[in-house]
């Protein structure tokens, strides 16, 4: 279950209510939880206080009247008692549109927790997340990286004094640089005498990511630890990142043969059959 | 085919009668096996061609498409490289990096100085630490690999409200000549090591001489050799390597102030002839191996509490409490089990704890309790209870369980009399002192204002400062 947390409702917990509308609101409890604050059962959060009493004892005209004359102070100082901002919230409303990761299944980066559930293993999200946490972290501490012309990043990308400080933008211009733009299938037996014919397919953003970062984690797994202890997997993934980054990966050459393949391969797009499945 | 062995011939067949053999095989003129007659052994002798053996292949596969079930698949040859040296591994873990050169620069970050730590009017403000006391704090090991170092552009400390008060206390003592004498105790990740570290540092910068005990289970966890002292009653045990090594961190941290206070006696017992009046880094220089170590620290500890000799105040602290107050994994020759406290370099810190020893111009003694790698201490614990609540003038003072078994005499007393610093989360503006630091050096890409500090703060469980850096720095969302 997410943490129900109103980081908000607990910064004005200690706030004093400035409204009188919501004070005059108060006295409108039912008669019953007023008699079961009374009796004082454990369970009850209820807390009673003279004020309560008072207001129960009031009859419901007085209320009414107490209800109308507030209202009426509320228009006599310039506000409309029917706004919803201030009338029958106890910590207000909060500012909209709401941020978009403000939503408990989508409070990280996009990239961010692609990337994290691709790390992980055997079903344990949280290790990932630490892991995932290390790798920004060693991105962070990592030095200036000197690019290669050679190899040429993803357009528009961040100039490269930025990136240590932005680990986000850094993995993300690591793995979209390196992300293939297509994949290969085979259709068997089209080829005829039974082979396979092999025809380019584009892939969408998050395929193409999911796909580098496979890439990537291959290579990662090549690789042999400097040191010991649980630092060491998100070390060797952020330095092949950085390798990436840097050009020394040998990911580029993977990401190079695929599309090799698929430019070889792109007259097959022609194939009856295919135009037939495509269209 | 004929016999091996000629049927006329009587001779017993045996491989030492060789004669006979040579003599037949000489006869036959044929070539027959080096093997002796009758004999079962195979042949030794390499001359002898071996018969080329032409083997079949042992399963037959299938032709054409393979069947490939699990046992015939192939080992996968890992080219593994050259092995990493011993301890090679875990020095990288180890490794302490004390900047980091994408951190930006925080201009409004003060050096600390002398007095810094015991203004009141300096809490909630962050201060850098001199390289002089830096490289001072790195020899002692003061810098933990756990603790974020590594993420900013220089190693910089919150001022916070726990600073000052121990900080006061430490000059209160030494202005009156005593010896404060402080336990520290809170929760995980409160910042007890690093409160530890601010009073290394005040005592750096202001002269003292300071001795640290980074960890004390490498003191009683029988991973450092041990041996008795001889003439001692009960029998004490010293620790001469782990030893050597603090003389040799406290030679090099306090050099400086070593250099310039003389001995007042002369140590007939060290291996070297030190002569009175030569100063103090002579006398730790006597410590060159293992052996001899023990002594050097006796005498080098006689003179820092040689009453009536000008001294500068001394700060003896050490990190890891609970491991020094029970029984150690060493053993007696007797093979039972021996108490810390026999073990005569900790039961020196020990009495200066308990308030045994008189520092000449005063000092202080801090030991700092872990909650991350600790023993269980149930004396401890209940000693440190007890000395909070008689602090609060509790009414209720705890009392040890009449059903308990596991409680040290020994270890009680020795905690009678310490003061305890109970070190909780930081407050609100120290919150936020802290989180515009991050935010200045580029760590914490967030606007620092009102929100983000509570959210923070409430996070770490009010203002646990570990776990503020959880929640800020160390996490997913950056």
């Amino acid at each position: 279950m997410p943490p129900r947390l109103n980081i908000l409702s607990s910064a004005l917990r200690g706030a004093i209510s400035v409204r009188p509308a919501a004070a005059a609101a108060r006295p409108l409890q039912s008669a019953a939880a007023v008699v079961l604050a009374r009796r004082g059962l454990a369970d009850s959060t209820t807390t009673t206080t003279a004020s309560d009493h008072d207001a129960a004892s009031a009859s419901p005209q007085e209320e009414q009247n107490q209800i109308a004359i507030s209202q009426l102070e509320m228009v006599a100082y310039g506000l409309n008692p029917f706004d919803r901002k201030v009338e029958g919230h106890k910590f207000g409303l909060p500012e909209l549109p709401l941020p978009s990761n403000m939503h408990k299944n989508y409070r990280y980066d996009d990239i961010v927790a692609q990337v994290t559930r691709l790390l992980m293993k055997d079903g344990k999200l949280g290790q990932a997340q630490r892991d995932m946490a290390m790798i920004l972290n060693y991105l962070r501490t990592s030095p200036v990286p000197k690019l290669n012309p050679s190899r040429p990043l993803v357009f528009g990308h961040p100039p490269a004094q930025d990136l240590p400080l932005d680990p986000v933008a850094y993995m993300r211009v690591a793995i979209d640089s390196v992300a293939p733009l297509v994949t290969i299938k085979g259709f068997k037996g089209l080829a005829g005498g039974g082979r396979s014919l092999d025809v380019p397919f584009p892939l969408d953003a998050r395929k193409r990511r999911r796909t580098a970062v496979g890439w990537i984690l291959d290579a990662v797994g090549k690789k042999k630890s400097k040191g010991s202890g649980r630092s060491m997997f998100p070390h060797r993934v952020a330095e092949e990142i950085v390798a990436v980054v840097e050009g020394r990966s040998t990911v580029w050459d993977k990401r190079a043969q695929v599309h090799k393949q698929g430019t070889a391969a792109r007259a097959n797009l022609n194939n009856f059959q295919i135009r037939d499945l495509i269209q | 085919m004929s016999a091996p062995n000629s049927l006329r011939c009587l001779a017993r067949p045996s491989t030492s009668n060789a004669v006979s053999a040579s003599l037949s095989l000489s006869f036959s003129g044929l070539r027959i096996g080096a093997a002796a007659p009758f004999s079962t052994t195979s042949a030794r002798d390499s001359s002898i061609a071996k018969k080329s053996v032409n083997r079949e292949p042992a399963a037959p596969y299938r032709a054409g498409k393979k069947l490939k079930i699990g046992k015939f698949k192939k080992n996968k040859v890992v080219e593994r490289g050259k092995a990493p040296l011993p301890g090679e591994r875990k020095a990288y873990r180890k490794k302490i990096v004390l900047t980091n050169d994408n951190a930006l620069p925080v201009k409004w970050v003060q050096e600390m100085g002398p007095n810094h730590l015991q203004d009141v009017n300096n809490v909630g403000k962050v201060v850098s630490l001199p390289d002089a006391v830096q490289d001072q704090l790195r020899i002692s090991e003061a810098f933990q690999p756990s603790q974020s170092w590594k993420m900013f552009r220089k190693p910089s400390t919150l001022i916070r409200e726990e600073t000052v008060q121990m900080v006061s206390k430490m000059e209160k003592a030494v202005g009156n000549k005593k010896t404060a004498r402080l336990v520290l105790a809170g929760d995980k990740l409160t910042g007890k090591s690093l409160l530890l570290l601010q009073a290394q540092a005040h005592a750096y910068l202001n002269g003292w001489i300071v001795i640290h005990v980074p960890d004390a289970q490498e003191l009683t966890t029988a991973c450092t050799e041990y041996a008795p002292i001889p003439d001692t009653n009960p029998v004490q045990y010293m620790q001469q390597n782990y030893v050597l090594k603090l003389l040799q961190s406290i030679k090099k941290a306090n050099e400086k102030v070593l250099s310039k206070i003389f001995t007042v006696s002369s140590h007939p017992e060290l291996p070297q002839n030190i002569p009175v009046n030569s100063p103090l880094l002579a006398l730790i220089n006597a410590a060159k191996e293992a052996e001899g170590a023990w002594s050097v620290f006796h005498a080098l500890w006689q003179e820092l509490t040689a009453q009536n000799a000008n001294r500068p105040p001394i700060l003896f602290t050490l990190d890891g409490l609970a491991h020094i107050m029970r029984i150690s994994d060493y053993r007696s020759p007797a093979f039972e089990l021996i108490h810390s406290h026999d073990l005569s370099f900790v039961r020196t810190f020990v009495e200066a704890l308990q308030g045994k020893t008189n520092f000449p111009n005063g000092g202080a003694v801090i030991a700092a309790t872990s909650r991350s790698n600790a023993p269980r201490a149930p004396s401890m614990e209940l000693a440190i209870s007890q000395r909070i609540a008689e602090q609060e003038k509790n009414p209720e003072v705890p009392k040890s369980d009449p059903y308990f078994k596991g409680y040290d005499e020994r270890v009680e007393s020795s905690l009678k009399t310490v003061e305890v610093l109970k070190v909780k989360g930081v407050s609100r503006p120290e919150a936020r002192s802290v989180m515009e630091y991050w935010a200045a050096s580029g760590l914490l890409r967030a606007t620092v204002d009102e929100h983000q500090v509570t959210e923070k703060w409430v996070l770490s469980g009010g203002g646990v400062l570990g776990e503020m850096e959880r929640a800020a720095l160390l996490t997913m969302r950056i």
